[in-house]
């Protein structure tokens, strides 16, 4: 399914300055550059799906927001010069044209990576145990063919992340595999990074989803890289859970449309966990959420919000429920006490520059932390990154 | 977004329930004066939690209920209101409340308030258990265990010193069942004792040594006094305990990863 608007958006907190390459009311072609790095014009910003360019959102300083776009049925689908991809720089330079540099993700801090970068290592992530995460439905060879390709950018394993048993058969070059369990959070790429290859600001670790890595895969092919992902929409406030495919950047309430219960509701991008609050799908988000609601805004007594409101953080009491929210990765109390008080040194010996915030989510849903521990984490990465900045 | 509902006060009504077991027997046995006390310690205890909702706007805590409840069950008899409610207080102000409430406290509450009577006031006899209560701390530690609410690193690491004791020969003789009851009681708290896995093995072992140290060299305490004793240091060492699973744990990770 794909639908009628999208948007070419940044994830939360991520700042993009972009040069634009079309005007407003524009035709592209899916796989097109729509915008350019300013700082790296080497990586592009492509469409989703062949469409006009429908209103451009600029903050200042050339700082995107969102690229709005409307599907044109019929249009075309921009073919990439494969010509020098079995050199490395010829490879980056294909990715970063193609748009799959915008579908990786490094750590530490959590951010795409710059143009230049060597990771150190990569995590191919073909596990999922967020609530109502999608299954993995990829073509075996084009992952082959992905992970052969990702090698080459990296001096260090290229990991596969995946349930003991599954995608049987693929070897590859440095190539290692890691056993994920079932349960919610062993398929965080967090915690498997935390375990296998913790990143460190002089040697960051790449991640990617398989089906990416799989699309990397088709594009070294054919020259035209997929834009579509398998996507699960699912909450209390639908009536029932769907799987489909949809373009990258897809709007939301298009996704929900027809199955969301009468009465209000939120839809999230993202899981019921980690999500939040947005219009289209973010751009590494596998998941859409449908919510009731809005919660009532009730004001607080001004005396219970006096008692309440001044204690924070509320303190966290050790649990075995809190114990398995971590998923048994690290010393977890150490790590709640490390990050509310502002202990950076104890929190990163502890490993949290290879944690993001959605690593945390589950710790946060699970003792109702508040102020979130993820808010910490992020202040902590951003502390970590402003230091460790030229 | 969505909220679980592990925070402070479930936790703190789940030990509560855990803790029915030892508290109702103990209520059965005890008649009306094992109420009395336990309604003087709830109030005392209610009241400080009153004091600072209102001078430091600290949500009052179910945990102030479980201090009650341990030290209505094994603080010196014939102490007297004052000397109850002096030490009641002591233990939970000094103990508690001015860390900032149940979850910020270093040490069990229950536990300063009986060192504190204890030390200060030596003369008083201390309680003795009928059996039936003493044997309700192990449906009260498999209650907590199970609920998630107990570590059981520290109900295994006792149990494991203390078999490993009684197999060599030991004699605890009344020291057992009292020493179950504190451990439920007073080093179970999940806040006073360690919170890494090898961290709660350790300070449920030392708690376990202490006490054997203490019923062989110590002459003349009564159970409970050696109990409490040893409670009040084991949950002192916690600290250090999960500073050493901790270090310990860095160290493996280094020489996995050659790096943290």
């Amino acid at each position: 399914m794909v639908t009628e608007e999208a948007a070419i958006g940044v994830s939360p907190g991520e700042e993009l300055r972009v040069d634009l390459l079309v005007e407003e009311g524009a035709a592209v072609a899916e796989g097109a550059a729509v915008a350019r790095l300013r700082d790296a014009p080497g990586i592009a910003l492509v469409a989703p799906m062949p469409a006009r360019v429908g209103r451009v959102g600029l903050r200042p300083g050339h700082r995107l927001s969102e690229i709005v776009l409307f599907r044109e049925a019929g249009g075309d689908v921009a073919t990439h010069d494969r010509a020098g991809a079995d050199t490395p720089a010829g490879l980056v330079r294909l990715m970063q044209a193609a748009g799959v540099w915008r579908r990786l993700r490094r750590r530490p801090f959590g951010r795409m990576p710059a143009a230049a970068e060597r990771p150190a290592a990569i995590f191919v992530m073909a596990a999922d145990t967020r609530p109502h995460a999608p299954d993995l439905h990829v073509d075996a060879e084009a992952l082959a063919r992905g992970l052969a390709a990702l090698a080459r950018l990296t001096d260090g394993p290229v990991c596969l992340c995946a349930p003991p048993g599954a995608l049987p058969g693929l070897t590859g070059p440095r190539l290692r595999r890691i056993a994920v369990g079932p349960r919610h959070p062993q398929g965080l790429p967090g915690l498997c990074l935390h375990a296998a290859f913790p990143a460190r600001p002089d040697a960051p670790v790449w991640d990617l989803h398989a089906e990416d890595a799989a699309h990397l895969g088709t594009l070294l092919a054919t020259g035209r890289l997929p834009q579509t992902r398998r996507v699960t929409v699912a909450g209390p406030a639908l009536t029932e859970t769907r799987t489909l495919t949809c373009q990258i950047g897809a709007d939301l309430r298009a996704l929900a449309y027809g199955a969301v219960q009468p009465g209000p509701h939120r839809i999230l991008s993202g899981s019921a966990l980690d999500g939040h609050e947005a219009r289209f799908l973010a751009p590494l988000h596998r998941q859409a959420t449908v919510l009731p609601g809005p919660a009532a805004a009730r004001v607080p007594h001004w005396f219970l919000s006096a008692l309440t409101r001044s204690a924070l953080p509320r303190p966290v009491i050790p649990s075995a429920a809190l114990h398995q929210a971590a998923g048994g990765a690290f010393p977890v109390m150490a790590m709640v006490r490390a990050l509310s008080i502002g202990d950076d040194e104890t929190a990163v010996k502890l490993g949290a520059l290879s944690l993001l915030e959605e690593d945390l989510a589950l710790i946060d849903y699970v003792t109702g932390a508040e102020p979130p521990l993820a808010h910490h984490l992020r202040a902590l990465l951003d502390r970590a990154e402003a230091e460790a900045a030229p | 977004m969505i909220r679980g509902l592990w925070d402070r006060e479930t936790v703190a009504l789940l030990l509560l329930a855990a803790l029915m077991p030892v508290a109702l027997m103990w209520l059965w046995f005890g008649g009306i004066d094992a109420v009395a006390r336990l309604a003087l310690a709830l109030v005392v205890s209610g009241a400080w939690h009153g004091v600072f909702m209102l001078a430091r706007a600290q949500p009052p805590s179910l945990a102030g209920a479980l201090a009650a409840l341990a030290v209505a069950m094994l603080a010196p008899e014939d102490l007297g209101l004052f000397r109850l409610v002096l030490g009641i207080s002591f233990g939970a102000v000094f103990g508690e409340l001015v860390f900032g409430g149940w979850g910020r406290n270093v040490v069990n509450p229950a536990t300063v308030t009986l060192a504190f009577l204890g030390f200060g006031f030596p003369a008083f006899p201390w309680p003795e258990f009928v059996a039936p209560v003493a044997w309700a701390a192990i449906p009260a530690a498999a209650l907590g265990i199970a609920l998630g609410v107990m570590p059981f690193g520290v109900v295994a690491g006792a149990t494991a010193v203390a078999g490993l004791a009684l197999a060599a020969g030991a004699d605890l003789g009344p020291v057992l069942p009292v020493a179950g009851l504190v451990l439920v009681l007073l080093v179970c708290d999940p806040v006073a004792s360690a919170a890494t896995p090898l961290g709660r093995w350790l300070n449920g072992a030392l708690y376990a040594a202490l006490v054997l140290v203490f019923a062989a060299g110590w002459a003349g305490a009564a159970p409970v006094q050696v109990c409490v004793a040893a409670a009040l240091l084991a949950s002192l060492a916690a600290p250090l305990l999960d500073e050493a699973a901790i270090a310990l744990w860095l160290q493996q990770r280094r020489r996995r990863h050659g790096r943290p």
